[in-house]
């Protein structure tokens, strides 16, 4: 200790080299991205479910448009009332490519109270029917609601536990990914 | 891995949890240390709720900068209570500035006040780890090194415990009774113990991004965080540098003149 003390110049001098050789030589590994996991910088796990027309509706598929993908259910409150928000967003973003999927937990929920809470409220987003629970496993949802950003290259830019969000929330991070898109 | 602690029928946040009660502890004991630098625990305690009301105001005003048409459009969604809605590097900046503008207005000394804010930031530093760990972020790259973790779908390096251990280490090197926070309180070495801890820090940061895999690159070949934190170790260490030069100067002027004793 004597010694640094004494020579701290030429310590802080071999300290920093070390430093730089550690920074120059150890290359960058980046795990997001490749793999898929329902974290934020991975790939968005894919999935298939019915919408309310009976239509398959695949995530993968719309590859190249940003997507909000909401996992609710028509028991939990927080869920309904961030649903008139998300309409609103909707109608303002989706002639931009913007999409949302409110896949309803239909394995712990009821299809028809779904349907009907849909109606009332006049929303006109796809609205998908997870009947055996997949997709909550996939995206391991232990919250209601729990809410993906998943930008047009499919990669999750952001995830949310709990509601309501509050609208600028939704239009700031939907605004995010669409700057991001534009080159 | 437990983003969500369910408490009956709450479901809570594990890793803001963490980072609450971390901060509760962090100012507790900061407050009890603060004798140890010349400092009051109520100054102590202003410093901190200052900074905090301005990191918070900071980290969402930042955010909102950033996308204001979102905010325009909903101006009282400034004041929701959402996590997810503040910048941290935003948050920190204010902090840090209102910290600085509350000392010079009040005339409070600045090094022997970070010297016991230390305390704080040793101890978020220790549970930003765990709360990393709890909610998953700042993963490690893939590995198959015995000790990596089930993360993500893959087995990964275990980049929040290093990231915990680190911090704890750090915390240890500057916990008062040992040496820096020793020569801290000393006359013309205050903020050693401040620059000590942010040196450590940073040259961990440096080792252990190196083994995350969710890096910002610069360059196509650099991580950001490291570039970031070389340049905070190189002020760090000048700093350092800079109390310890003090010591040797100071020396000759505290011992009293050496005179023979046949003179007296």
């Amino acid at each position: 200790m004597g010694w640094i003390r004494q020579n701290w110049t030429l310590f802080s001098i071999l300290v920093l080299a070390l430093s730089a050789g550690w920074i120059v030589f150890t290359p960058p590994n980046t795990g997001g991205g490749k793999a898929s996991a329902p974290g934020e910088g991975f790939r968005a796990p894919d999935f298939e479910l019915q919408d309310a027309s009976g239509q398959i509706v695949r995530l993968s598929d719309l590859r190249g448009r940003p997507v909000l993908l909401n996992l609710w259910a028509s028991w939990c409150s927080p869920c309904k009332a961030e649903m008139p928000a998300m309409q609103k967003v909707y109608e303002t973003y989706a002639p931009s490519g913007f999409t949302i999927l409110a896949v309803n937990t239909t394995y712990q929920d009821d299809r028809a109270n779904a349907l009907a809470f849909a109606k009332n409220l006049g929303l006109t987003f796809p609205l998908l029917f997870d009947s055996d629970g997949n997709v909550a496993r996939q995206y391991r949802v232990n919250a209601m609601p729990t809410t993906f950003f998943i930008d047009s290259k499919g990669i999750i830019r952001r995830v949310v536990f709990g509601g309501p969000m509050p609208e600028a929330l939704l239009r700031a991070e939907i605004e995010k990914m669409l700057k991001e898109e534009t080159p | 891995m437990l983003p969500i602690l369910h408490i009956g029928p709450l479901a809570l946040p594990t890793a803001q949890l963490i980072m609450l009660l971390g901060f509760w502890l962090g100012l507790e004991l900061a407050e009890k240390q603060a004798h140890h630098f010349r400092t009051s625990p109520a100054q102590i305690y202003h410093l901190t709720l200052i900074g905090l009301a301005a990191g918070l105001a900071g980290a969402r005003l930042t955010y909102a900068t950033r996308t204001p048409s979102a905010f325009l459009a909903s101006p009282l969604n400034l004041l929701a209570p959402r996590p997810e809605m503040l910048d941290p590097a935003g948050g920190w900046a204010a902090a840090a500035l209102a910290i600085l503008v509350t000392m010079r207005i009040r005339r409070l000394p600045l090094w022997p006040s970070l010297d016991a804010l230390t305390t704080l930031l040793a101890v978020l530093a220790v549970t930003l780890g765990l709360a990393h760990f709890a909610s998953g972020e700042a993963f490690g790259a893939p590995t198959q090194a015995l000790w990596g973790i089930e993360l993500w779908g893959e087995r990964r390096h275990p980049t929040q415990i290093y990231e915990t251990l680190a911090a704890l280490l750090a915390a240890a090197a500057v916990w008062p009774g040992r040496r820096a926070a020793v020569l801290s309180a000393q006359a013309g070495r205050a903020g050693l113990r401040f620059w000590v801890f942010m040196g450590l820090g940073a040259a961990a940061r440096i080792f252990i991004e190196s083994f995350r895999g969710d890096s910002i690159i610069l360059l196509g070949s650099f991580r950001q965080a490291q570039v970031i934190a070389w340049f905070v170790l190189a002020i760090c260490l000048w700093q350092i540098g800079q109390r310890l030069g003090q010591q040797h100067q100071a020396v000759p002027e505290e011992k009293p003149p050496h005179e023979p004793i046949s003179s007296i």
